[in-house]
């Protein structure tokens, strides 16, 4: 499994597909506020990242991936809620 | 006001500002090279803004008056000076739009005439179709462009701006529109938008895709085009010619400012409300340390204590950087004091002074709204019909004064009016009929005692009630409103020359970050400083030690207590316990609590009256609803 709790923050590892979006959104419902700590994961889903976009949780951590990193971190970061 | 619009307002001002000025100059010297590319870079930038508006006859005459200054640009064209007036007539029609966008969120029916005619004059004729550049395109674009204007900016070349739709049901089918976007080329912005604001996390559907992807590439299109072949039905492209070699000469006296949305200047008072936690957790971790390793932990220390006083400068900077200019939020009012004038058929004139004094953010947003209610009932109440000024000697029209000013740490908004005062007398009696006081009591009242009785709850000293007023709820909305951000209100009157009530505010208020905790039924505030984290855990890890509880968190036993019981409330046992873990000066501890709510700012008053003699509360918060929400002092109830 690719999503779970460790020291207080939630972890993605791996390569991050559909199914982790689920499991993802339940553990930032039980713990919220709890940070989303990327610097394990590969690629991201778009339902995972929109999950992450939705929560508004703290990010740390880099993602691997390159695209994942180059693109995606920056908007997680900003959280820009403009519509 | 929607924030993309107010945004837009102030934007589209100082570009009319910026051509009007240019063009002026150019009416003196037609060939001022520098002149007609600055006018040129602010109508090209003033059409784009337009574009994400209901303002097509807007955009057509920009367009327009954009072409005629890029043939001045080009050297193919010299302006003479009927051009110059047609294009001044431009810009002056423009800021009438503008006007019309704020006061009605539309342009008025005669718009298109209005186009239509600047055209002609512009010898554009009406025959002209705008050239689809990235023109008369999708109101996409436009906005897409403004966000990204420095990566479209910094482009050598053509960029090919897309916009990708994925269906809702993307994610069902086995797509990932993420891996699409991974392919395109040269890539130069992306961002990802919700296509509907996003819902609360309880109600959020993890299978349904609810984005759309928006970007830009430097690739050649077709090479985009290919990228998107899968899932071509969901895709715009549009081709964004690149920025027209405009010589990017130092402008001088170019501002120094930055505008910043106020979402990121949100984002980055959270960020800080991040960092006292995790150092929170630094404390505790170096108090570890010094048990295994008293150097170390001495290290740990210094450093925590270094981080300590850079997040509280941070902060102070950050509460710096939230102070503005209360004019932008008063906008608004003049035109609202012309219809509440004019739906009680009296005439009012609002003069304001001092609306550049600055005051917080959180202050500014949260003023319009018990303003606008003293100035209802300032129209209703304290004005006088016509006929009544004309028979006390007074002018038909009524006078409203707003004047701000700083006064030491605080800021006061005194609200005055020339009408006909609160009779103290009168006061008395409704109060008394109101039953909200004794005769006796009422009687024994300082005149200016009574004229705050007006702010108690269910007090209307209106014979009717009016449309406008309502009711007469409301100077109690008003008092608890300014009392919310630690403000107070003050009243004066003099019967018959008019009544002026002083809103005195503090210059910031120093919020404090709450996060909301329910246990037993009730939800309570706890500072976010006293918090090292917060955990949920199976309950069967919380084990019977002795008399109380324990459990284990990152190799440690942690006392436990619950919070509901502390507070003589009923434990709610479930099966996944959620934790407050706070920091008491022998050790953490874990506190049970039922579910953690919103974090909220807010400015925490001290406890006082029967409160003061209750341990384990630091004091009360008002929240947005009006209610009241007790803040916990976490050390001294775990103590």
């Amino acid at each position: 499994m690719s999503v779970r709790l460790h020291e207080g923050s939630i972890r993605l590892e791996g390569d991050c597909p559909v199914e982790d979006s689920e499991p993802l959104l339940q553990l930032l419902l039980e713990n919220s506020p709890c940070a989303v700590d990327l610097g394990g994961c590969g690629r991201l889903h778009m339902a995972v990242v929109q999950v992450l976009l939705a929560a508004r949780s703290p990010i740390v951590g880099v993602p691997g991936n390159a695209f994942a990193a180059e693109w995606l971190l920056p908007q997680l970061l900003s959280a820009d809620e403009r519509t | 006001m929607d924030e993309l619009l107010s945004q837009f307002l102030i934007e589209a001002r100082e570009l009319i500002a910026q051509a009007g000025e240019d063009l002026a100059a150019l009416a003196r010297d037609g060939e001022d090279r520098a002149r007609i590319d600055s006018a040129f870079r602010a109508i090209h930038t003033l059409k784009g803004s337009v574009a994400i508006f209901d303002m097509a006859a807007a955009g057509r005459a920009l367009h327009a008056a954009e072409d005629v200054l890029e043939r001045a640009r080009a050297g193919t064209h010299r302006l003479d000076e009927r051009e110059i007036a047609a294009l001044v007539a431009v810009i002056d029609q423009t800021d009438r739009w503008v006007d019309m966008m704020e006061q009605d969120g539309a342009l008025a029916p005669g718009a298109e005439a209005d186009a239509d005619a600047l055209l002609a004059r512009l010898g554009a004729g009406g025959t002209t179709e705008p050239v689809d550049r990235e023109d008369g395109a999708a109101p996409w674009l436009g906005a897409l462009l403004k966000r990204h204007a420095d990566a479209a900016d910094a482009a050598a070349g053509d960029l090919v701006a897309f916009r990708y739709s994925p269906d809702g049901d993307s994610f069902f089918r086995g797509d990932d529109p993420l891996a699409v976007a991974a392919t395109i080329p040269g890539l130069v912005a992306l961002a990802i938008h919700p296509t509907m604001p996003w819902p609360e996390l309880e109600m959020f559907e993890p299978f349904q895709c609810a984005v759309v992807i928006e970007g830009l590439s430097a690739a050649p299109v077709d090479d985009v085009r290919l990228a998107f072949r899968f899932v071509a039905d969901q895709v715009e492209l549009s081709l964004v010619p690149a920025a027209r070699d405009i010589e990017v000469s130092a402008q001088p006296g170019a501002a120094k400012s930055l505008r910043i949305d106020a979402v990121r200047i949100d984002a980055l008072a959270d960020g800080v409300g991040e960092l006292i936690v995790a150092n929170n957790a630094l404390a505790h971790v170096a108090a570890q340390v010094d048990r295994v390793d008293p150097r170390l932990g001495g290290q740990v220390r210094a450093a925590h204590a270094a981080l300590e006083r850079a997040v509280a400068d941070m902060r102070r900077a950050v509460t710096a950087v939230r102070m503005v200019s209360l004019g932008p939020s008063l906008r608004r009012l003049p035109r609202m004091v012309r219809e509440i004038a004019d739906a009680l058929g009296k005439t009012v004139e609002l003069e304001i002074t001092g609306e550049t004094t600055e005051v917080d953010k959180g202050i500014a947003d949260e003023l319009f709204e018990p303003l606008l209610h003293l100035v209802r009932n300032a129209i209703d109440h304290g004005i006088e019909p016509a006929e009544a000024r004309r028979a006390a000697g007074k002018s038909e029209t009524g006078v409203l004064r707003l004047a701000i000013r700083r006064d030491g740490d605080s800021v006061v908004v005194a609200l005055a009016d020339d009408g006909a005062g609160i009779d103290p007398a009168r006061i008395r009696d409704v109060a008394v009929e109101r039953g909200l006081l004794e005769r006796d009591a009422a009687d024994a009242m300082e005149d200016a005692q009574a004229l705050r009785m007006i702010f108690a709850p269910g007090f209307s000293t209106a014979k009717s009630v009016s449309a406008v007023s309502g009711r007469g709820v409301g100077m109690d909305a008003v008092q608890s409103a300014v009392e919310r951000f630690g403000g107070r209100v003050e009243i004066g009157s003099v019967p018959s020359q008019g009544t002026t009530i002083r809103l005195r505010l503090p210059l910031n208020a120093i919020m404090t970050r709450l996060l909301i905790v329910h246990a037993g039924g009730e939800r309570y505030g706890v500072p976010l400083d006293r918090i090292v984290e917060t955990a949920s855990m199976p309950s069967e890890r919380i084990v019977a030690v002795g008399a109380g509880r324990a459990c284990v968190l990152r190799d440690r036993t942690l006392p436990i207590l619950s919070l509901a019981a502390l507070l003589g409330n009923e434990d709610s046992p479930s099966a996944l316990t959620k934790l407050l873990v706070t920091e008491t000066a022998a050790e953490p501890v874990g506190v049970i609590v039922d579910g953690f709510g919103e974090r909220i700012d807010g400015l925490v008053r001290p406890k006082a009256g029967l409160m003061a003699g209750v341990p384990g509360i630091a004091g009360t918060t008002l929240l947005g609803d009006g209610g009241v929400l007790l803040v916990l002092d976490l050390a001294e109830l775990v103590a």
